[in-house]
């Protein structure tokens, strides 16, 4: 299939790095490196073994000068087909690089290197009490190096955040071998951000840096069993919109239970079609103690059949085992599990579970169904056996179309799975060509030559969409008439090569920095709320609403935003990142890029893996990347805690761009038309 | 090769397989390029799964690649590859029995690296019988199970045990007299499994000149009296039998002790040996050996326990049933005698252990070391610390990573010296860390893979077998009464 002196040519280079017997070639290692757990295959032309992270950058300073394609493959545990090597070239094997560098519990930090896997590290963090947020079902197995490829998430992301938000720092080797180090304080545009969830396509991560949390002194577990799963959904959105925050928030239906517990039923009365697990956590005793009450009579109020608090640490791991357990189980039913991962917002659950259950009936398919309920992400885990060529076409059927009744509904087709290959197709209905054309500006700009896991994550030429998938266009974006203005606006500037100052507020944009020849756009009639989801907990307001409006008007609706009080625009904050944690609150952003290119990106549901994350990107873009129009943020419910006066950090604006800044510049605004002076003439 | 020529049946019937609760085959094919139908002879012809019975392509296939076996599998622990992991060893044989995988040379240093130690099966929820489908593999090597040893060893073992034990004594005399070259020349390192510490330090240090069986079977009480019932039957496995042959008789004194009137089984080897090393004809024949003396026993004594003090026989003993799966007329045979077998780890009640005994016998911590073919093999786990716990009280120590294969594994020390070393060392680091002075195993080869490890890195420590143990903290009781 591959021309064999591919490797042939570089082998002595390869050896000189990393020994001898980590450059493999052989049939076996070979074969055993074509596939996952996932459905795709393919062979890969040469497995480097690595047995120090030193060694990354000089190899794919290698593979890059004779143009291999590579991509880094650990646990080997990933749902998508992210670690099927399509082009060939080589594997790069970081499974040995399994050492915790240290755990800083003063600063709250853990350094580890890529390979160590995820429930290890919590393992290594226990004796300190402390714990690392995520925690997806697979942690006994996957590793840090691949819950950052796929922005995994984890029963606890509901409170605590998905792995984006949960590191630090990263050391990346970009796709030529350059080693860098990005953090998402950095001044400008969020590399380290993007680099969440890239599933291997813009750079491989050899070191991060992970942020640990004291373990709450306090917590309590308990499930639900509901004869309906109807009545057990709406419990979840009780909970949440109640205020309540739980630390995790889980859903399983029968068949799920069933295989996760056999051979130890009896733990959830018969009759039994849904079971919750809520899991409350908190330093006030009092606080963990009524709020556990209070979902307690929520559930009760909605048809639950047994509320049971775990009495010991014994019952709490019977009932995380259940909950974890769940996807590997199901391999006793048959061969594959088709793991799907839909997104929708929260409020919709049960309309896209009445939806999925249809699609599996109509394709005569079994599946457990498996919810981060508190999330709005869905896991139909659909099993089969891939030797019968007729269940897997069915499957795939099923699959599709689940994915795009999340669509439909609001959501996303990916929630911490990641795209991979086998849901590059579906990108097609998520995204419009803008968007997609975007993520293809990205790839370019930080990996030019096409290397670093080629093909994944976006749609190739061969599945372009066709008519009949092009069931989402731009259309659907209700904008202002406000906004409506900007977009022509700035589509006239493009046509006319006319450069634009970016202006909201006035808060901070520095009338010395506007060049010569730049007109400013003033976004300040830009200042609605856009729409306000409280059942949901969302907020889409437009860029130049003052912060302080923005609270109020949540303030008299009952809602909060849990960050410091910023002042000025909602644009302005996000373009200038002064508070670099308002990209864990924001979900979604509609943005019009320089050459006049409406893109909406993100969307309402609080978790979503489809594509790059631009959304964080443009977290501190400085309005040179494209011009904001709206942002959507994550909101709490219940009154504003008091909170003090944010002191903006001295020098926000000095901005000194690296090169994978400059380069995405390049890509997404080549005439340098948007605040030109951020990167000068010489971008 | 046909990967997409397979054939729905879904109307097969369901397994017969006794105790297992059988989930209907999702889908069921009978492709299989791994060997021709005339060498079914040399294979299992299916395998009793957790989930019923498989082909072997249905039971590779079952696996769903989670990769859950891969945080328990020893060598994918330490290397970090997927060609020696479960999974990968796994998908290996699955792909060359859709012919996928070409040449089962190629699977060669994934299949001979496994240790069979089972842990990944444990780890699996699918239970995916990752060793039998990895001796599958091996099977269908050309030469495998035809080395000189395997064939001479086996064969005399089999059809002139006397022969055996002369030649096993005239090693140990040539290893006693100062000659271990010699002694490792005759095969002696390659029986016990142990020869890569054929060097000064030798696994063995007491190479007995007299045979467990030679000694049992003239003990009185465990011969046959007129109309006399038993309550257990001794199994002597080759272990205990030929090299260890204190633990044999501490395992007949213990059950003496504490379980009533018992006999002596005077077998055969349980088959293990030649199963693991390709030789399923043989296995299966001493495997018809036994079961036959089992029903001869029976109509004389009435039911009772088969009792074996080396996990690997015992659990290799409650899977003959998969032996005979074709064949109708032993595999009741096999089954029946499979549901007698007892490892002796599981067989005594702490109570009854305790009843008799005089607390832990020795000083320091004691810790416990899950043989694999204990806990994996036979999901043994809880009933030896019950009664360890009970004995050493406060002096017990839980061992970390206690199911963590010791390297041991038959012969693999001397195929893979290097992994099974570094796997050692793992076992002996974990001992270490609990300060343990007595490390109580149930198999023969941990107890000389242990042994031999701790007399050279933490002499200190001493491996010690269950049997063992409870004998003397029964003998300790024993002398505190007659004071």
């Amino acid at each position: 299939m591959f021309k064999k002196d591919r490797i042939s040519a570089v082998r002595r280079e390869l050896e000189a790095v990393v020994g001898r017997q980590n450059v493999r070639t052989d049939e076996a290692e070979i074969l055993m490196y074509s596939y996952d757990a996932g459905m795709a295959r393919g062979r890969p032309e040469v497995v480097v073994n690595f047995s120090s992270a030193a060694q990354v950058a000089p190899v794919i300073r290698v593979l890059h000068k004779a143009g291999l394609p590579f991509l880094p493959r650990i646990a080997g545990t990933n749902l998508s087909g992210g670690t099927i090597p399509l082009k060939g070239g080589a594997v790069l094997n970081l499974a040995a690089l399994k050492k915790i560098r240290s755990i800083d519990t003063a600063a709250g930090l853990a350094l580890t290197e890529p390979g160590v896997v995820n429930l290890e590290l919590q393992k290594a963090l226990e004796p300190f009490g402390y714990f690392y947020a995520p925690d997806p079902a697979s942690q006994k197995v996957s590793t840090i190096g691949g819950n950052i490829g796929e922005n995994a998430g984890g029963p606890l992301c509901l409170k605590y955040g998905v792995t984006a938000d949960n590191v630090e720092k990263l050391e990346v080797v970009t796709p030529e071998g350059e080693v860098r180090t990005w953090s998402y304080r950095d001044k400008g545009p969020d590399l380290m951000g993007l680099m969440i969830g890239s599933e291997g396509t813009l750079g491989i991560v050899t070191a991060a840096w992970l942020k640990i949390l004291p373990i709450p002194p306090h917590i309590k577990t308990a499930s639900a069993s509901f004869a309906s799963l109807d009545d057990a959904m709406r419990a979840v959105t009780r909970v949440i919109s109640a205020g309540i925050l739980p630390r995790a928030l889980e859903a399983m239906d029968r068949v799920s239970i069933e295989t996760a517990l056999a051979g130890r039923p009896g733990h959830f009365p018969p009759g039994t079609e849904a079971v919750l697990i809520i899991e409350l956590d908190g330093h006030d005793a009092v606080k963990v103690k009524s709020d556990l009450e209070a979902v307690h009579r929520i559930c009760r109020d909605n048809a639950c059949a047994l509320f049971r608090i775990a009495g010991d640490e014994a019952e709490r791991e019977l009932l995380w085992q259940a909950r974890k357990g769940s996807y590997p189980a199901l391999a006793r039913l048959a061969p594959d599990v088709l793991v799907e991962d839909g997104v929708v917002p929260r409020p919709r659950l049960p309309e896209a579970l009445r939806r999925t259950r249809e699609i599996l009936s109509r394709y005569k398919l079994t599946a457990g169904l498996l919810f981060h309920a508190g999330d709005g992400n869905l896991h139909p885990n659909i099993v089969f056996d891939r030797r019968d060529a007729d269940e897997v076409r069915r499957v795939k059927k099923a699959g599709y179309e689940i994915l795009k009744e999340c669509i439909d509904l609001g959501g996303t087709i990916s929630g911490e799975h990641g795209i991979g290959v086998e849901k590059r197709v579906a990108m097609n209905w998520l995204y419009g060509k803008a968007e997609l054309d975007f993520f293809h500006s990205i790839k370019r700009a930080l990996d030019p030559a096409g290397l670093a896991n080629p093909d994944k994550i976006l749609p190739v030429a061969a599945e372009k969409p066709s008519p009949a998938d092009a069931f989402t266009s731009q259309d659907r974006y209700g904008l202002s008439p406000a906004a409506r203005d900007v977009v022509d606006e700035l589509r006239l500037r493009a046509s006319a090569g006319t450069r634009t100052a970016v202006t909201g507020l006035g808060t901070r944009l520095k009338p010395e920095r506007i060049m010569e020849g730049a007109r400013p756009l003033d976004l300040s009639r830009l200042s609605g709320l856009v729409e306000l989801d409280g059942e949901n907990l969302t907020a889409k307001a437009e860029a130049g609403l003052s912060m302080t409006d923005l609270r109020a008007a949540l303030k008299k609706a009952g809602f909060r935003l849990d960050l410091p009080r910023l002042s000025g625009s909602v644009g302005g904050l996000i373009a200038s990142k002064v508070c670099p944690e308002i990209r864990s609150l924001l979900l979604g952003l509609d943005v019009v890029t320089a050459e006049g290119a409406l893109l909406q990106l993100g969307g309402k549901t609080v978790k979503n893996v489809a594509g790059y994350d631009a959304v964080r990107l443009f977290c501190g873009s400085f309005g040179a990347y494209g011009v904001i129009l709206s942002a959507t943020f994550a909101l709490s419910a219940g009154e504003d805690a008091p909170a003090g006066d944010f002191r903006e950090p001295a020098g926000w604006d000095l901005f000194e761009p690296e090169e994978g800044h400059r380069r995405l510049k390049r890509e997404l605004d080549p005439r340098n038309l948007l605040n030109p002076w951020v990167y000068g003439d010489k971008a | 090769m046909s990967y997409n020529d397979y054939s729905a049946d879904e109307n097969r019937p369901a397994h017969a397989g006794g105790q297992h609760s059988p989930i209907p085959v999702h889908f069921h094919s009978e492709i299989n390029e791994l060997y021709q139908p005339e060498q079914a002879e040399l294979h299992l012809a299916s395998l009793l799964t957790d989930l019923g019975e498989r082909n072997l392509y249905d039971a590779a296939a079952q696996c769903s690649r989670c990769g859950y076996c891969e945080t328990v599998c020893p060598t994918y622990m330490l290397t970090g590859r997927e060609t020696l992991s479960a999974r990968g060893r796994n998908q290996f044989v699955r792909m060359l029995v859709e012919g996928r995988a070409a040449r089962v040379s190629d699977s060669a240093e994934a299949l001979s690296t496994c240790l069979l130690c089972g842990a990944c099966s444990s780890a699996c929820f699918a239970r995916v019988p990752t060793p039998d489908i990895v001796l599958e593999g091996r099977r269908s090597m050309t030469g495998h199970g035809n080395g000189l040893f395997a064939r001479a060893a086996i064969r005399a073992l089999l059809d002139a045990p006397k022969l055996f034990a002369f030649w096993l004594k005239l090693a140990y005399l040539a290893k006693r007299t100062g000659l271990p070259r010699l002694a490792a020349k005759m095969g002696l390192y390659d029986f016990i499994g142990m020869p890569a510490l054929s060097g000064a330090e030798a696994a063995v240090t007491d190479a007995p000149l007299r045979f467990a069986a030679e000694l049992l079977r003239r003990d009185p009480e465990l011969s046959a009296g007129a109309g006399r019932r038993a309550d257990w039957g001794y199994f002597a496995p080759c272990g205990p039998n030929y090299i260890f042959t204190e633990v044999a008789m501490a395992t007949v004194r213990v059950l003496k002790r504490h379980s009533g009137q018992g006999i002596f089984f005077d077998n055969q080897c349980c088959g293990l040996m030649a199963h693991n090393y390709g030789r399923l004809e043989e296995a299966r024949e001493f495997a018809r050996r036994n079961i036959a003396r089992y029903e001869e026993l029976r109509e004389r004594f009435g039911d009772f326990k088969v009792i074996a003090d080396c996990s690997s026989c015992a659990a290799f003993m409650k899977s003959y049933e998969q032996l005979f799966t074709a064949d109708r007329e032993w595999r009741p045979r096999a089954r029946a005698f499979a549901e007698a077998v007892r490892d002796i780890l599981e067989f005594i009640p702490p109570e009854r252990a305790c009843r008799a005994a005089g607390g832990a016998p020795g000083e320091g911590a004691v810790t416990y070391h899950d043989s694999c073919r204990a806990c994996h093999g036979q999901g043994i786990r809880r009933e030896p610390r019950e009664v360890l716990r009970k004995l050493a009280g406060d002096r017990y120590r839980e061992l970390p990573e206690s199911d963590w294969c010791c390297g041991g594994a038959g012969a693999y020390a001397f195929t893979k010296p290097e992994l099974s070393s570094r796997i050692l060392d793992r076992k002996l680091r974990n001992i270490a860390s609990v300060q343990a002075s007595t490390v109580v195993v149930g198999a023969t080869s941990c107890l000389a893979q242990i042994g031999g490890g701790l007399r050279r890195a933490y002499p200190s420590a001493k491996a010690v077998h269950y049997s063992v143990f409870l004998d003397a903290a029964g003998a300790e009781h024993e002398k505190n009464v007659a004071r």
